[in-house]
């Protein structure tokens, strides 16, 4: 009846084709600088150049930044897991218009888009007086980082039976407390998912240190690249080099958590009707 | 119209043998209906017939064509699910015709076909509605209609009445009798209710864990049943079973003494539906303690305890002994049945 | 219904949301309607202009342009990720063997920091070193200067957003993965081909989540090519060609000081979005009646 799957072969040129950006960064960062081009596409570039990360390393204090942007990381993420999660519990057990309301009001909110947001920001905080420090690249974790987290959660929180809530009431189990024992336990995947892509978000980030970063020492890992590219701007095997330095843990941390990500959300009827 | 015919079908998904060795024929505009309990592989029977699951091994033959590797729709056979499947976005009359267009019917073309396909259900007037606006038995007709108004060879349904609250199921059995006394094609109706199962079917086929436990009418199934998991899920409250003990020539099975038979093997059980076990408040029979009284309309249920032995009775209303109150049972030997406690099998 | 202890603690867990949407989102939207109005350095107070920016922005050619480039971005860019993004769910979105690697790798591109993925194109289109013109040149293709050709230059941003169409993937795929199955084994058995249920049942059905993510990724186009533009064509090749509004804005607000003048920009990138959203929803609108049986 089913016929032989005719879907390995679109899916695996789909998979190559992507993949090759990312094979070209690693295998660009290989290359001895300053060669002369080659006459074809080369897959592996010899002489392996590692070279380029030791200057890399040299040029801008990647280990710095790196340290920097997991500082950044290790506030945001779990501010952004509890405030996001905290919202949609709160919303998913609202009445239903109340509920409505603050949906319309995330969807709303999630439209706007940062780069609409970036000068009156920026001035609010100059004002406060918190440019060229951290508080400003933390501060949307204090909302949950994006709408989207927070509809991520109510979605996930208005799938438990609402007997499961009722059962903990009974109990003399209050909003917090069952939010901590009832239902975070139950949406581990969607935490995972959550915090993941608000790792990958924080940790890419570079309009916000951009403009809100002055001292060299301060750079995420997004502003040192930047610099990097400043500094040396013909030598890709560099940059590349950089590149790799500043894509590889997000990519490893990605691969290790996809299968919470990406597994089936058959059922959820999500956003269908 | 055309026969439907399982030789020797097997489904393993992986380790699971959902289907062991099925052999069934359906005639050729029967009623049958495919009973048992959860997970007895009626579903999965259902589903190879149609041809949405492919089959391990074994073949079926509708009408004089082998099918078992046909698509579905080459199989000229119509389904109806137990969620009723309906499109959320088509009206009722879209819906209907689906499978028309599908086929490349213009609407003008369908449309005929699609009322007198509503007009045997009775649902010609909701044309114009989608689904969300219907009830559930507005629905399951919807379903209908649309399996109807292609005029398959074979009609499959998966328990179309389970999503149903009980009175409006009870009505909507009739109704489906009727249509198939109507229509006259081969229908296969899978249920977990045996109710269902002895009112609908013209043959009824029991089946659990994969294999075919007993074919036959209805009167068939009920009285003569083949085996003691037979006897317990055809029946309502089920048969009660006692393992029979040997006294002198005689066979004591709960409070019940019955002639031993010759030639018994060595462990029976015997079997007493609720309805042949006699009750008196006083007189002969073994003493009962009443525990529980169920009064069900024009009949009562007593749940007794007879020494070791729980015993369902089904008595007239009549009868209400109080909870505590000491009863005496009788049953006759020509009402029992015999299994051999081994196999299970019915021995008399 | 609720007691006051329960009323307490739910108001305590939306709070920091709540406080933050006011703050961080709603309060700059106001601000940048004040700031609008004003000639605003930093350094010393604005100064009220009234409508004077929105004046200079009318003349201004650099901004004309940018908006012209933003459009164009939008008109290829979002109907093509879309595109993409559904292509992508209904091939990926039932299990077969290997389905976890090929959707990985599908989501992978748009895991990478933005910084390292501009740089990594300018290296990928660099006409002398880059593979692209390389393997172009292998099978005696075109070889453009990417970076100097006016319209190769735009192309390279609207194919850069091609690769990082991973959010739009999932959702795409969550969708399609929660329509019952039933629906297709109806398909199934009343002879319907792969294309018919594709119109008639899948694209119905899906069309309420495509259309959110049609206006999500409006909104994001918008933005989506600052990074690119940034790091990879700098806005070039003269004169502007790659200048897309929020590089416009950013340039103007943090590297000439003129943050009034930014804002102005901003509000009209801002109404220019609700604008095509909202032509997009009439046209859909006007579409929903093809969708019938």
């Amino acid at each position: 009846m089913k016929p032989s799957n005719w879907r390995h072969l679109p899916a695996a040129l789909i998979a190559v084709v992507f993949l090759l950006p990312l094979y070209f960064m690693v295998s660009g960062s290989l290359r001895q600088a300053g060669l002369a081009p080659p006459r074809t596409p080369e897959l592996l570039p010899s002489p392996l150049a590692w070279g380029n990360y030791e200057r890399a390393f040299e040029l801008v204090d990647l280990p710095r930044y790196t340290l920097n942007s997991l500082f950044v990381v290790a506030f945001a993420v779990p501010l952004t897991l509890l405030t996001a999660s905290w919202a949609g519990f709160a919303m998913a057990r609202l009445s239903r218009r109340p509920a409505g309301a603050l949906v319309a009001l995330s969807l709303i909110a999630l439209m706007i888009p940062l780069t609409a947001l970036l000068v009156p920001r920026f001035t609010i905080f100059k004002e406060l007086g918190l440019i060229n420090t951290y508080v400003p690249l933390i501060a949307p974790a204090i909302m949950g980082t994006s709408p989207f987290y927070v509809l991520l959660f109510y979605w996930s929180f208005k799938r438990i039976p609402p007997e499961l809530f009722e059962t903990a009431r009974l109990e003399g189990l209050g909003p917090l407390a069952t939010w901590w024992r009832v239902a975070m336990p139950l949406v581990r995947p969607v935490t995972v998912a959550v915090a993941v892509l608000c790792f990958v978000f924080t940790w890419s980030n570079f309009l916000d240190p951009l403009i809100y970063l002055f001292d060299q020492e301060k750079f995420t890992v997004p502003l040192g690249l930047r610099a990097l590219s400043t500094l040396d701007r013909t030598n890709f095997p560099l940059l590349l080099a950089g590149s790799v330095v500043a894509t590889a843990p997000v990519v490893a941390v990605f691969i290790v958590v996809q299968r919470y990500f990406l597994q089936e959300f058959r059922g959820a009827g999500w956003l269908g009707r | 119209m055309a026969d439907l015919r399982f030789a020797g079908v097997r489904k393993d998904y992986g380790e699971v043998r959902a289907l062991r060795g099925l052999d069934l024929e359906v005639a050729d505009g029967e009623f049958l209906v495919l009973v048992g309990p959860s997970g007895c592989g009626k579903s999965t029977a259902l589903r190879t017939a149609a041809g949405l699951e492919e089959v391990t091994d074994g073949s079926i033959h509708i009408g004089d064509r082998d099918v078992t590797h046909l698509k579905p729709a080459e199989r000229n056979v119509s389904m109806v699910f137990q969620s009723y499947a309906l499109f959320p976005h088509l009206s009722v009359e879209e819906n209907i015709g689906f499978g028309l267009r599908a086929r490349g019917d213009r609407p003008k073309q369908a449309r005929p076909k699609v009322l007198a396909a509503a007009e045997l259900v009775g649902c010609e007037k909701l044309l114009e509605r989608k689904p969300f606006q219907l009830s559930g038995g507005e629905r399951q007709r919807v379903a209908l209609a649309r399996a109807l108004v292609r005029e398959p060879e074979v009609y499959l349904l998966d328990e179309p009445l389970s999503n149903l609250d009980a009175q409006l199921r009870v009505n909507t059995r009739a109704e489906l009798k009727r249509l198939h006394q109507r229509v006259g094609t081969t229908m296969v109706y899978v249920t977990h209710d045996q109710v269902e199962a002895l009112t609908l079917g013209d043959r009824v086929a029991v089946l659990d864990e994969g294999v075919l436990q007993q074919l036959g009418p209805p009167d068939d199934v009920y009285r003569r049943p083949a085996n003691r998991f037979v006897a317990r899920f055809i029946g309502s409250p089920a048969m009660n079973i006692f393992p029979a003990e040997r006294v002198d020539g005689s066979l004591r099975a709960g409070p019940f003494l019955f002639e031993a038979r010759p030639n018994l093997p060595a462990r029976v059980e015997v079997g007493v539906r609720p309805e042949h076990v006699q009750v008196d408040e006083g007189g002969e029979g073994a003493p009962a303690e009443v525990q529980v009284v169920e009064m069900a309309g024009n009949e009562t249920y007593l749940h007794l305890q007879a020494g070791d032995s729980p015993i369902v009775a089904r008595v007239g209303a009549a009868l209400r002994p109080s909870v505590g109150s000491t009863v005496h049972v009788r049953a006759n030997a020509a009402d029992a049945y015999l299994f051999d406690a081994e196999t299970g099998e019915t021995l008399s | 219904m609720l007691r006051d202890r329960e009323r307490r603690e739910y108001a305590v867990m939306l709070a920091p949301y709540l406080i933050g949407i006011a703050v961080l989102i709603a309060l700059p939207a106001l601000v940048t309607f004040a700031l609008a109005l004003t000639e605003f350095d930093l350094i010393r107070s604005p100064r009220f202009i009234g409508l004077q920016n929105f004046r200079d922005l009318w003349e201004d050619d650099i901004f004309r342009k940018s908006v012209r480039n933003s459009l164009m971005f939008i008109l290829f860019a979002v109907p093509l990720r879309l595109v993409g993004a559904l292509a992508f769910a209904l091939l990926l979105h039932r299990k077969f063997r290997g389905v976890g690697a090929y959707r990985t790798s599908a989501y992978l591109p748009t895991v990478v920091p933005d910084v390292a993925y501009a740089l990594l194109w300018l290296w990928i289109i660099n006409p002398l070193y880059g593979p692209l013109n390389l393997a172009l040149g292998a099978i005696n293709g075109p070889t453009p200067a990417w970076l100097t050709d006016p319209r190769a230059a735009q192309w390279v941003v609207i194919l850069m957003s091609l690769f990082v169409i991973g959010e739009g993937f999932i959702v795409a795929m969550a969708t399609r993965q929660g329509i019952p199955s039933e629906l297709y084994e109806l398909g199934d058995v009343e002879d319907a081909t792969p294309v018919f249920m594709f119109w008639r049942v899948t694209l119905p059905l899906m069309a309420p989540t495509l259309l959110l993510l049609m206006f999500r990724d409006t909104i994001f186009s918008f933005q989506a090519n600052f990074v690119p533009a940034l790091i990879v064509t700098g806005g070039g090749p003269p004169p502007n060609e790659t200048t897309y509004l929020p590089l416009f804005i950013y340039r103007n607000g943090f590297e000439y000081l003129r943050y009034g003048y930014a804002s102005a920009a901003t509000l009209v990138m801002f109404g220019m979005t609700a604008l095509i959203i909202y032509l997009q929803w009439r046209i859909v609108k006007r579409w929903r009646h093809a969708f019938v049986v």
